[in-house]
């Protein structure tokens, strides 16, 4: 259990997939003008990265080491277009909002290099808390942008008015610069969190 | 040679897995998608032609005559077996890429409403071709894809003349105008052709 909240967490902040490790940008600033689009992008991800650990990560024994990565990829394209077709189904709106940028999950770095680095050489128990670890801890970064982005650029969160009527919306915050800025301004946050939690770890060690 | 076989066949099942679990999340949800997107052209359609019955699609009757704007969808409205109407899905370069408008077009050669259904351009600029919120006329609370509703056909269709632009997108505003015309107009005489009215 011990073992499951460390690797769990690892994802969240101090092995963050956008803030430390810097990967899988693209899709976060593109997506994250409105809070329902940030929650859905970070929980379908979540989702493929989950799916697409468990199943390599069981078969890893039966995956030859020379076709590893054609092989990733099908597992993955698998679970990115299953999820592509639920969303389409079930949240169109969703899905139109985010476009092109659910099938591009398929070459997403988080999934690639979580999949690459851990799923392939980790037994199951293993690869479970990292996925959750890392696909939660991308979702509660493009959440937190998106609601930002969305307050200060629209003057709204999930659709709901919270700024009064009088508040003239900073359309930079929705425009490609104001994400770039809201998101350095996590990782500065992040970085401060972590070395808030660094002296507590070691007193435990 | 024979690990190159054999690597091949392992691909080969893992793929085949794949597409197979595929095959049934299609399945299961493909029915649900069309009924979804045929609701929504409905609703999008019954707005409108708030009067309209039944909707025909008669795609391939109409050929744009102009390159930048292509005509994806023509439906016909009908009401009680007449024609009062015809609806064209067309899209044409904006800003951001391209930009798909409903444009229905009445037997009595107006535009009967317009809808913007999808446009990438800028959030809180270009976007608001779309938004129910934004006024062009606040005064009297006239959006911008609601100023084409009721336009005569025979009308110039010219931003910053009888079309008022969206503040500081004059590319969205030029684009989604000369898409309402170019398909209005092509409607507008198909229809007159089919009713034999006076345009």
């Amino acid at each position: 259990m011990k073992r499951f909240i460390r690797i769990f967490s690892n994802g969240l902040i101090r092995e963050n997939p956008l803030l430390m490790l810097m990967i899988g940008l693209c899709s976060a600033l593109a997506v994250t003008t409105a809070t329902a689009n940030g929650l859905g992008m970070g929980l379908s991800m979540t989702f493929v990265l989950l799916m697409s650990e468990i199943v390599i990560s069981s078969f890893r024994k039966l995956i030859p080491e020379s076709i590893r990565i054609p092989i990733f990829i099908i597992v993955i394209a698998a679970f990115t277009t299953i999820i592509d077709y639920v969303l389409k189904a079930y949240f169109p709106d969703l899905s139109k909002a985010m476009g092109v940028f659910i099938p591009l999950i398929v070459v997403n770095c988080i999934i690639m290099g979580r999949v690459e680095g851990f799923a392939s050489k980790k037994p199951l128990r293993d690869a479970i808390p990292d996925a959750l670890g890392m696909g939660l801890g991308y979702t509660w970064v493009l959440t937190g942008i998106s609601a930002i982005r969305e307050l200060l650029g629209n003057g709204t969160i999930l659709n709901i008015r919270i700024m009064p009527d009088s508040y003239q919306p900073i359309l930079f915050f929705v425009l490609s610069p104001g994400g770039f800025f809201v998101f350095s301004l996590f990782i500065a946050f992040n970085l401060w969190l972590k070395s808030r939690l660094k002296p507590l770890e070691e007193e435990q060690a | 040679m024979k690990n190159m076989v054999k690597l091949g066949f392992i691909m080969a099942i893992y793929a085949t897995v794949a597409c197979v679990s595929l095959a049934f999340v299609y399945a299961g949800t493909q029915k649900v998608i069309a009924e979804r997107q045929k609701a929504d052209l409905e609703a999008a359609l019954k707005d409108l032609f708030p009067q309209g019955e039944s909707f025909e699609e008669v795609t391939g009757t109409l050929q744009s005559p102009d390159s930048s704007v292509s005509f994806k969808n023509e439906y016909v409205i009908k009401q009680g077996g007449t024609p009062i109407g015809m609806a064209v899905r067309a899209v044409g370069a904006s800003y951001g890429g391209p930009v798909t408008v409903l444009i229905g077009v009445g037997t009595e050669g107006k535009i009967a409403g317009v809808k913007v259904l999808e446009n990438k351009d800028t959030p809180g600029l270009g976007a608001n071709a779309a938004n129910p919120s934004y006024f062009v006329d606040r005064a009297s609370g006239i959006t911008f894809y609601g100023q084409f509703k009721g336009k005569s056909l025979s009308d110039p269709f010219e931003v910053k003349g009888d079309v008022i632009a969206i503040t500081a997108s004059t590319i969205t505003s030029k684009a989604v105008t000369r898409v309402v015309k170019t398909a209005g107009q092509a409607a507008g005489t198909w229809l007159a052709a089919q009713t034999g009215g006076s345009k």
